[in-house]
């Protein structure tokens, strides 16, 4: 599996490229700027690029931008862009059309290596991944009528790690439940929300994610 | 006591027969206008000159009386009675007219230039004398009074003309009118008066005569050129009386023409075409001398002025009063500021005096010793200082009033710049921390921390490493949150890259009550309306969360018109404070820095309404 990675902090780009390295991951290319990465995805198409939200020049939007470009010209190449503060907003603009091969996930997530390196490998597999603030962030949102107040506090549960992205297995793995289980959960959940069931893991994360934000 | 100045940019006026009085602001022409003290000398010239002139109007009807005379003696004039009422009407018209010209102006020499042009016309009626001598003498400046008309109406309203071209048309055509008739006397065919008469040529005199009239009559239309041209050149429209006296001039030129052209061409009605355009030639000066009356007629007008003064207009009428009482529409008024060193108009904003080559005239006005106000006007009021003057001191109280409203407007528009620069610069210094934090401390944080993840992959077979390196992960994984809270607070980084719907939406995510968020922005806006409206919008919907017991809010913000418009409003129990605490005076004082203005509508038990409107001009 090859990696590229853009951050601009010379002390965390090298902090990835070595944890990469120690879990398995080539790393072919470990950038300062948007450009080079932009680039290197060119010529190289690896199997997915890391993206700190924040690159110079401007330290605005560069990142998010790359991300964006190479979401539309590169889509078998997994995007996962970190940053230190997480927009709703940006979350949904980057799975906008599509939720496959892309995460979005707190700078903060790094340290928890097994976590983040199976963040990694879902995103390069053509998984999603949107951070637990995120999805907490819209969970939490008050609404009139509030369907969720329908759930249990377990199919709420399962519903947050659906909208983070997790496979039905994963989510029974992060439970310790059994994989018949977190189905049953699944679709209780789909029809107290009236969502339509079935699809694919990437493609529920979006549907999860529109319902929460609406 | 009001005083008024003339542009130091013109002459010192010759004579002291204004009161002049040492000159403050540069070298130019001081006039008192009220506490008139003038000298014993000025007394002095006033009676000599008053004498002067009764003597050249007793002269002039003397002359007058004199080609009455002639024309009954005479063996050669037609219809005498006529002839000699017509040109007496336009030597009259010019001597008298001057007389009241140079009385009235006496640094003007436009009156001696009309006195003048009226004893020449009288010298060529000698040509009626059947006496050799005077005949002579009359005959050669048979055509000399067209050009000397044409001199006086291209000299007008000084005396003088203006630049080398009108100076040079002006010496040809006196050339012309004198050269020519003495070439034409030497060749003959004036009968047997002519003094001069050397040779007997009567085609190469005609020849010479049709040269002449034809000359006479091109200088003739120049002049009307040249005058249709300086009133092109005024780019205000034209104070209409003075219009009036050059549309007269003009006239008299082309009935010169008309006249000059009618003998070449033989034309049939001559003498018909001869009386009309000696009755037109002596209506201009009458004209000129009406509107030189009018000058005087119109200090009634400053009475108006005054009265419509007593009514106290705001300094924005003030312009209007002016402009009617000295009839000069373009009228502007340019206040000075002394502390800016500069004039400004009444929004103090500061302005540029117009300069020499504008064709605009300036007139500044004095009070109590102090520079108050500057008059920009049409440069024909610099030939009605009284009126200049009458108006000034009338309306001295009310400039003074318009000058301290245009000094508050300029130190007010000062201190909302600066307050804008302290709130631009705060908030650039906030950026700049922000970045320090983000690149700096938290970068580092994150860096360790991942580090100590590391390290716990590592140690994976000792559960005591493995607890305390994730205790320490958890201790910064809680600093890092802390320092994201600060750094927000510090400054909202979103909004400077992502844009105000961006960081928006978040806010709503996490709003304390169900809310409905409308945002309708095209692009994005000047970063710190951007910001101000997320402050607007954040603290609002704190106060909404800590005072305000809503079931649900709603936040619109709307981009019209070059402004921004931010609306948050909840169905709480209202009578939010807006002096004592809850941020709202610091979310105000941020709004008005910006030129804005913030709105809390709170009545007790109705909800509370925000409403902030940003101007972002591009």
């Amino acid at each position: 599996m090859r990696a590229v990675i853009a951050e601009d902090s010379v002390l965390l780009r090298e902090g990835l490229v070595r944890l990469l390295s120690e879990t398995g991951l080539e790393v072919i290319g470990a950038f300062e700027s948007a450009d080079d990465l932009l680039r290197r995805v060119r010529s190289e198409s690896p199997d997915i690029a890391i993206v700190d939200i924040r690159l110079p020049p401007t330290h605005s939007d560069e990142g998010l931008r790359a991300a964006l470009e190479i979401r539309a010209s590169h889509p078998s190449v997994g995007v996962l862009v970190l940053s230190q503060y997480l927009e709703v907003a940006l979350a949904m603009t980057l799975l906008a059309y599509s939720a496959e091969g892309v995460g979005y996930l707190l700078k903060d997530r790094i340290s928890d290596v097994r976590d983040f390196i199976d963040a990694v490998r879902r995103v390069a597999d053509g998984g999603s991944v949107v951070d637990p603030v995120i999805v907490s962030t819209l969970l939490s949102r008050r609404r009139r009528d509030d369907p969720l107040a329908e759930l249990t506090p377990r199919e709420r549960e399962v519903l947050e790690l659906m909208a983070e992205g997790r496979s039905n297995q994963g989510i029974a793995d992060k439970l310790v439940i059994t994989l018949r289980a977190t189905e049953k959960y699944v679709s209780t959940i789909f029809g107290k929300l009236g969502l339509p069931s079935g699809g694919s893991d990437s493609r529920r994360v979006l549907a999860v994610l529109l319902y929460l934000r609406s | 006591m009001a005083r008024i100045r003339a542009d130091p940019q013109r002459k010192r006026p010759r004579g002291s027969a204004c009161a002049v009085t040492a000159v403050q602001y540069g070298a130019g022409r001081t006039v008192s206008t009220s506490g008139l003290v003038e000298g014993v000398d000025a007394a002095a010239v006033r009676a000599r000159r008053s004498s002067v002139s009764w003597a050249i109007a007793l002269a002039g009807c003397a002359a007058a009386a004199c080609s009455v005379a002639m024309a009954h003696l005479s063996d050669h004039v037609p219809a005498p009675h006529l002839q000699s009422t017509l040109i007496n009407w336009i030597t009259l018209s010019y001597i008298l007219s001057g007389v009241v010209a140079w009385w009235r102006r006496p640094q003007s020499r436009f009156g001696p230039l009309l006195i003048a042009a009226g004893f020449v016309n009288f010298l060529t009626t000698l040509s009626w004398v059947s006496v050799d001598l005077p005949y002579t003498f009359g005959q050669a400046l048979d055509l000399l009074p067209p050009v000397l008309f044409l001199h006086v109406f291209l000299a007008f309203p000084t005396g003088r003309l203006q630049g080398r071209f009108e100076r040079r048309l002006v010496a040809t055509a006196y050339l012309t009118a004198i050269g020519l008739e003495l070439t034409r006397m030497l060749l003959g065919g004036f009968g047997p008066h002519n003094l001069l008469e050397v040779t007997s040529r009567p085609d190469a005199a005609a020849v010479a005569l049709r040269v002449q009239l034809i000359a006479i009559s091109a200088f003739a239309l120049t002049g009307i050129g040249v005058l249709a041209l300086r009133r092109r050149g005024a780019a205000r429209p034209v104070r209409p009386f003075p219009a009036l006296i050059v549309e007269s001039f003009a006239l008299v030129l082309v009935m010169i023409a008309v006249l000059l052209m009618s003998v070449v061409l033989a034309l049939p009605g001559f003498a018909t075409i001869q009386r009309v355009t000696f009755v037109v030639v002596g209506i201009a000066p009458v004209v000129f001398l009406i509107g030189l009356l009018r000058a005087r007629l119109a200090r009634s007008t400053v009475g108006e002025l005054l009265v419509e003064l007593r009514a106290d207009p705001g300094p924005a009428d003030l312009r209007d009063a002016l402009a009617r009482a000295l009839r000069d529409p373009s009228l502007a008024l340019a206040y000075w500021l002394p502390q800016f060193g500069s004039y400004a108009d009444l929004r103090g904003w500061p302005v540029e005096l117009p300069g020499r080559a504008s064709g605009r005239a300036t007139t500044l006005i004095d009070r109590d010793g102090a520079h108050v106000a500057a008059l920009v006007h049409h440069p024909s009021l610099d030939d009605e200082p009284e009126l200049l003057e009458a108006v000034g001191a009338a309306a001295g109280i009310a400039l003074e009033n318009g000058r301290l409203h245009s000094e508050l407007r300029a130190r007010l528009e000062e201190l909302t710049e600066s307050r804008v620069r302290v709130i631009e610069a705060g908030q650039k210094e906030r950026q700049r921390l922000e970045r320090d934090l983000h690149d700096g401390a938290q970068q580092r944080l994150v860096a360790l921390s991942l580090e100590l993840g590391r390290l716990e992959e590592r140690l994976r077979d000792d559960p005591e490493a493995i607890m305390r390196l994730g205790e320490a992960r958890r201790e910064i994984a809680t600093s890092l949150e802390e320092l994201r809270d600060i750094a927000r607070g510090i400054h909202p980084a979103v909004v400077s890259a992502h844009g105000l719907p961006v960081a928006l939406e978040s806010l709503a995510a996490r709003a304390p009550v169900p809310l409905c968020l409308t945002v309708a922005l095209e692009g994005r806006l000047p970063e710190r309306v951007e910001v101000a409206a997320y402050y607007v919008v954040c603290e609002s919907l704190s106060n909404v969360g800590k005072h305000a017991h809503a079931t649900s809010a709603s936040v619109e913000v709307a981009g019209e018109d070059w402004r921004l418009v931010v609306e948050v409003v909840d169905d709480g129990v209202g009578g939010a404070d807006t002096d004592r605490g809850s941020g709202l005076r610091g979310l105000a004082d941020r709004v008005e820095a910006l030129g804005g203005r913030l709105q809390v509508w709170s009545p007790q038990g109705g909800g509370t309404r925000v409403r902030a409107e940003i101007p972002c001009a591009p």
